[in-house]
């Protein structure tokens, strides 16, 4: 690896809405290095991607390209000077091959006819297949390809326009581990032909196994930059998190164990390609939290308890009787209640009043005389839930959809709390919004659990994970692989099993 | 609290009654009659009766074009029916109950494909706008069938009480018999729901499958009342009676402001908007527009009605559904 540096950002600031959420930060990648780029939610990485490639404009700061000056104002400046980024959502189109993909818009042409040469086109995308060695075909349709292999076609295309820099934003989050090990052989032989890569990830075990340097962000600042003999997981583990113990609110806490009678019991809970053999118990009037990074499977546990997915195997006892979820609607009946991980997606019909929303999962206990619903039954249970969950401004008719991402979710917790509730799962319940917000959202659920109701919090937020639950659950690929439920905890506890670290410490450390 | 006017929610009526007011004005003689209005409320009645079934599908972000060939085939039905029954009152009961029917299971074939097989609601109903034709030109060896009695069936599409004909009040009723679920009832909710947001609909416990099945049901169900209607009033059973009506339907639902992606829209709006379209044609005919040019005016209201929808709903901040 040269010593030459490709790409420098140099003293970013970046705010919006006069928060700011860069101070300062630098960035400096060399030619044919993998550059890991870490940090936790919210600690600034995609903003300063972002303003790498244009999309957003910095506020202050520069950035150089191989030593000179350059201005980012669009992702055509990114490509013109030789960087690619591939998303993770893919921009491919299925219905093309694999050669019309990559040179969509630039097709080489039959001399002045216009028309497409098709044997030249297929020649140097097989060409540039061969270079890299990608398991690929330039003439395979790409919707016969897993979504791993169209990841492939993504960086080909990137590669195509002689990209000298890459940046892949948590390339393997859909990808199987299969799938993962051929993108990893590709990024090793990219970096023999020179090509430099920014790689972005919450996996811990790929930046150790893939990265020569390693620049770790915490709440928008550099935390770090590290060579690859200096990378050691628990203390990246600490740099990203703060200081090795936080005293603040959230970073450590001591359990005791509850010891009522167990309420909800799954075991051995199996849906194929999502996760295998989950088994669990949660108290009458716990609240179990469930950690792991995105994609592990916590939402696909839920979604099956909840009745929202089919599962293949295992079985769910409730109050010591077995429950089989075989729709939402008969779970709600029979005592759930079930805020999404997709707010905008599931949680809410953004055309409707507050007023509709809250009353949607409700009509069963709402009085209805031959057929007719009673609006006003229906507006003063609204009104209630409101005032519960201090939503301002205090109007049943307005619309969801024009609300703020707080009351958004105020709205879609709200309407389960006029139920007689046995067990609530959140997932990710307050991803997106303001701390006021959060706050009231754990009061609530902190008052369902004192009620004796079972609360189910799924969270990627370590701080919220460790703040709010009574007991941890820490799940990896598809299965639970640590119980945090005695003792002090920490965030990094939580971070460390879910990144699997403790099975990795002796090859990386 | 009180409530503030809100422009929004009365433009419609404004708009349409600032037309009545400028017709009355230029032809003060022909227009504001008794007779004329008449006229205009029963030229209207069909698509009013028919926009009341496909607004359900049009609220789930469906759309149904085999509207107008359904009516042909339960008018053929009908009245096949009635001649095979040497035109007695039981045969136009039976042939009103199979014509039903006929509605009844179009609609839930409708419904079939597009929840077991996910096919948008347009490819199907436009492959059954093609079937039901053919069944019916089938049926009647593509023949006009007159039928000029019993009373009974005549009395449908004609007879009246007062001075408005039978059609006007099947209109009131049947579009009063939509008010009252879409808006009073869980199962209205529930339509309004699943077209604004399926997978939360789906994840708050509603089944998706069943309103879908029951709203494609309804649709086809007043398409067969059209088709009733129609072949009462024009006395004949024809396969290709009802041509044309599904793209009025979808005129008179978009002009009242209901959307095709579904989720929004009322019934009143639509009716308006059926009203809309027959003050225009009445008005352009009293003015001696030529039938010829009539086609291309509907279509720049159609434009002028969408622009204007889109330019409210960007202005507005918060508001009513």
């Amino acid at each position: 690896m040269s010593q030459e540096i490709i790409l420098e950002v140099k003293d970013i600031n970046k705010s919006f809405f006069g928060v700011q959420v860069l101070h300062k930060v630098n960035l400096e990648v060399r030619k044919g290095e993998v550059h890991a780029l870490m940090g936790e939610n919210g600690a600034g990485k995609s903003t300063l991607i972002k303003i790498i490639t244009g999309a957003y404009t910095k506020d202050e700061g520069k950035i150089f390209w191989k030593g000179k000056e350059v201005e980012m104002n669009s992702l055509k400046d990114c490509q013109a000077l030789g960087m690619a980024c591939i998303y993770q959502e893919l921009s491919v189109i299925p219905a093309l091959s694999v050669a019309q993909n990559i040179y969509l818009g630039r097709e080489p042409k039959r001399g002045k006819t216009g028309l497409i040469h098709y044997k030249k086109m297929n020649q140097m995308a097989q060409e540039l297949i061969d270079k890299y060695e990608f398991p690929l075909k330039a003439t395979d349709m790409v919707d016969s390809l897993s979504i791993g292999l169209r990841q492939l076609v993504e960086i080909l295309k990137g590669l195509s326009s002689n990209s000298q820099l890459l940046i892949m934003d948590e390339p393997t989050a859909s990808l199987s581990a299969k799938e993962a090990s051929i993108l990893f052989q590709i990024i090793d032989s990219l970096r023999k032909q020179e090509v430099s890569i920014i790689y972005i990830s919450h996996r811990l075990e790929e930046v150790y196994r893939l990265s020569d340097r390693l620049t770790i962000l915490r709440d928008g600042r550099n935390a770090a930059v590290l060579e690859r003999e200096e990378i050691r997981p628990k203390e990246v583990i600490q740099t990203m998190i703060g200081k090795v113990v936080d005293e603040s609110a959230g970073s450590k806490k001591t359990l005791t164990q509850n010891t009522k009678e167990a309420a909800l019991k799954v075991e051995g809970l199996t849906r194929k390609g999502f996760f295998e053999k989950v088994s669990f118990e949660v108290r009458r009037g716990e609240i179990l939290g469930f950690g792991g990074l995105i994609g592990a499977g916590r939402t696909e546990v839920m979604r099956c308890l909840y009745g929202a997915d089919k599962y293949q195997s295992g079985k769910i006892w409730i109050e010591g009787k077995e429950y089989i979820p075989t729709s939402p609607k008969k779970s709600i009946a029979f005592g759930f209640g079930f805020v999404p991980e997709d707010r905008r997606g599931q949680g809410f019909i953004p055309l409707l009043s507050m007023n509709r929303n809250m009353a949607l999962t409700n009509y069963d206990i709402i009085k209805q005389m031959a057929f007719s619903i009673s609006s006003k039954e229906e507006v003063d249970m609204c009104e209630k839930m409101i005032k519960k969950m201090d939503i301002r401004p205090a109007d049943p008719q307005k619309q969801v959809g024009l609300m703020s991402g707080g009351n958004q979710q105020k709205v879609v917790i709200g309407k389960w709390l006029v139920r007689n509730l046995k067990i609530l799962i959140v997932d990710e319940p307050t991803a997106g919004i303001d701390v006021g917000a959060k706050d009231e959202i754990y009061h609530i659920l902190e008052e369902l659990a004192a009620k004796g109701v079972v609360v189910i919090l799924v969270s990627s937020d370590l701080q919220e994970l460790v703040r709010v639950s009574h007991r941890i659950l820490v799940m990896r690929k598809g299965k639970i692989v640590k119980e945090l439920a005695e003792g002090t905890i920490t965030q990094a506890d939580i971070l460390e099993a879910a990144s699997g670290i403790e099975s990795q410490e002796e090859v990386a450390g | 609290m009180k409530k503030k006017f809100s422009m929004e929610k009365y433009s419609r009526i404004l708009i349409l009654l600032l037309f009545i007011i400028v017709l009355t004005i230029i032809r003060p003689k022909s227009f504001p009659t008794v007779n004329n209005i008449s006229n205009v409320l029963w030229s209207i009645s069909v698509v009013g009766i028919l926009v009341s079934g496909s607004i359900f599908v049009m609220l789930l972000g469906g759309i149904d074009l085999s509207v107008g060939s359904l009516m042909g085939l339960s008018a053929v039905v009908t009245v096949l029916t009635i001649r095979n029954n040497n035109y007695s009152n039981k045969g136009v009961i039976l042939g009103i109950a199979l014509a039903l029917l006929v509605g009844i299971a179009a609609g839930a074939l409708h419904g079939f494909f597009v929840i077991t097989f996910h096919v948008p609601a347009f490819l199907v109903t436009f492959a059954t706008q093609s079937i039901f034709l053919g069944i019916s030109m089938v049926l009647t060896n593509n023949k006009i069938l007159s039928c000029l009695e019993p009373k009974l069936f005549t009395n449908i599409g004609l007879g009246r009480i007062g001075p408005f004909t039978f059609p006007i009040y099947f209109m009131i009723i049947i579009a009063l018999f939509s008010f009252f679920v879409l808006n009073k009832t869980v199962l209205g909710r529930h339509i309004y729901a699943v077209g604004g947001n399926q997978e939360a609909s789906r994840i708050s416990g509603i089944s998706v499958k069943k309103i879908t099945m029951i709203s494609y049901i309804i649709s086809s169900l007043t398409a067969a009342v059209g088709g009733i209607v129609l072949a009462s009033m024009t006395q004949q059973g024809m396969a290709s009676t009802g041509v044309g009506y599904d793209t009025e339907v979808i005129t008179a639902a978009v002009i009242g402001g209901v959307s095709l992606a579904g989720g929004s829209g009322t019934i009143q709006g639509a009716i308006i908007g059926a009203m809309f379209v027959g003050l225009l044609k009445n008005g352009m005919n009293l003015m001696n527009v030529p039938s010829t040019n009539q086609g291309l005016v509907k279509g720049l209201v159609i434009i002028c009605a969408v622009a204007l929808d889109i330019m409210q709903k960007k202005e507005k901040v918060g508001g009513n559904v």
